[in-house]
């Protein structure tokens, strides 16, 4: 059988260096990232409908239930607790402002998702805020307060 | 749930993948992950090896080649909705695109992996079907060409062999006065759909000259219905009609939100909507 049951990889998360570690080949990124304490990036559904899990790997907004940890290697990843430049503080207080937390549990990938439409710096319309959030599941809100944080940060930034 | 255990090669360039997937029969090739990891975790799957291309370079080009627009395997659906060329040579594809799925999954699902997976209820399949795409695979004996009509054969179902691997897809440039229109009807935006319509269309609104009619989310695989295509060429549209045509021609599977004759019903009004999206 070719492959291993296991693999070695060097990966950053949130500037910190991970340098030659060892995780299961099954193991799903999601997980290695619990197991090493950033217990911000939820899991709710491991199937990528959900949201919950959503963090940045290279640059880009990713399930984190839907990547190997093993496919990791060499990549900058970022979660929720790495959120602290200017413009995601900005976003966590106009969370904070219109209720847009409320148990928290898909807070981690909303504020992932914000983020991406924030850097694409396009003004949208509150259906296409939805449109864009609709990969994010949220049981607490009904979506009203998380889409009048989104409208205010793009109002913000644009 | 949790993935039972496999063991993960990363495979240094397409030579090497393609030996270990004709070496272990039970090996499955990992792209984007965006449809093969839900069934792991799920362990509706559970194959001894995966062998990752994701890295592989030179297998994500877009390109015009010859007659035709060259979407290579790795390509994500994010990086085609973003391609130029894409965009000059075939807008319709943004559309489609932004109905697959989250913004997220786009950034990793691959449009080699959703055209050799094969789901019915995928988009891709069926606009290559509608358009008469070639699907080229790589295997130990070299390449070859496969036309998507003959690629599907049934659920999750193709002609690729073992060994092969899909490398791209050529999609035949549009001649002056054709034109591929879309719609679906799904629950939540990126959802899968309940049903869906791709059409090839040469002409215009009130004059249309010929006419592909291809539907996806209905059947076993990319449903083509020639018969009614031509009864809605020669009679204009008629519900009844068309709903019957279609009831003949194509078997329409039920899930869990719709049940087969919801499909039916959806499917006939989708080619009205379809054909109210051309200009006049
Ligand atoms: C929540 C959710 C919603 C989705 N909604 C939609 C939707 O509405 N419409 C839609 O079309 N898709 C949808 N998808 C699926 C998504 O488009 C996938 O990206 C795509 O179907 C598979 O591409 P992939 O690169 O992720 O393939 P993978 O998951 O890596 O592979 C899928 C299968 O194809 C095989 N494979 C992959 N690449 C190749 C290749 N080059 N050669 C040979 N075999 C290969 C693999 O072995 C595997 O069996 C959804 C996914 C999720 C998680
Ligand atoms: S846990 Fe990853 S999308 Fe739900
Ligand atoms: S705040 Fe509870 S799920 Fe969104």
């Amino acid at each position: 059988m070719a492959g291993n049951n296991s693999v070695n990889i060097s990966f950053t998360v949130n500037g910190e260096n991970f340098n030659n570690v060892n995780v299961p080949s099954r193991q799903h990124l999601a997980d290695y990232l619990r197991s090493q304490g950033f217990t911000g990036t939820h899991l709710g559904c491991e199937q990528g409908a959900c949201g919950a899990c959503t963090i940045e790997m290279d640059g880009k907004a990713v399930r984190s239930c839907l990547v190997l940890a093993s496919q990791a290697n060499g990549a900058n990843l970022k979660t929720v607790e790495g959120f602290d430049d200017e413009m995601m503080e900005k976003v966590k207080q106009n969370f904070l402002k219109h209720n847009a937390f409320q148990c928290g549990f898909c807070s981690p990938g909303m504020l992932m998702t914000t983020k991406e439409i924030l850097l694409n710096k396009k003004k949208l319309t509150r259906d296409e805020i939805r449109s864009e959030i609709s990969g994010n599941y949220c049981r607490c809100t009904g979506y009203q307060s998380i889409v009048d944080a989104i409208e205010e940060c793009i109002n913000e930034i644009n | 749930m949790k993935a039972a255990h496999f063991s993960y090669h990363e495979a240094l360039n397409l030579q090497d993948a393609i030996k270990i997937k004709a070496h272990d029969d039970e090996s499955v090739i990992l792209a984007g992950g965006q449809s093969l990891l839900p069934a792991l975790n799920m362990r509706l799957s559970s194959p001894t090896c995966l062998i990752d291309i994701s890295k592989i370079s030179g297998l994500n080009e877009i390109k015009i080649d010859g007659q035709t627009l060259f979407i290579g395997a790795l390509a994500t659906h994010s990086d085609v909705m973003n391609n130029k060329t894409v965009k000059n040579n075939m807008p319709c594809m943004f559309d489609i695109l932004k109905m697959v799925a989250h913004p997220a999954i786009r950034n990793k699902g691959t449009h080699g992996g959703s055209i050799a997976y094969g789901d019915p209820a995928a988009e891709l399949p069926a606009l290559a079907v509608a358009t008469n795409a070639e699907i080229i695979v790589s295997g130990q004996n070299g390449d070859r060409s496969i036309n998507a009509k003959d690629f599907y054969l049934g659920l999750f179902e193709t002609t690729i062999n073992q060994d092969e691997i899909v490398v791209g897809i050529k999609y035949p440039l549009l001649k002056k006065g054709q034109k591929i229109v879309f719609d679906e009807v799904c629950r939540r935006h990126g959802d899968y759909a309940m049903a869906g319509l791709i059409a090839n269309v040469m002409g215009s609104k009130n004059d249309i000259k010929d006419l592909k009619l291809v539907f996806f989310a209905t059947g076993d695989k990319p449903d083509v219905a020639d018969k009614t295509a031509r009864l809605c060429l020669e009679n204009g549209y008629d519900y009844d009609k068309l709903k019957n045509s279609l009831s003949t021609e194509i078997d329409f599977a039920g899930d869990l939100n719709s049940s087969s004759e919801m499909k039916l019903h959806l499917a006939t009004v989708l080619i009205k909507k379809v054909l109210s999206k051309l200009e006049i």
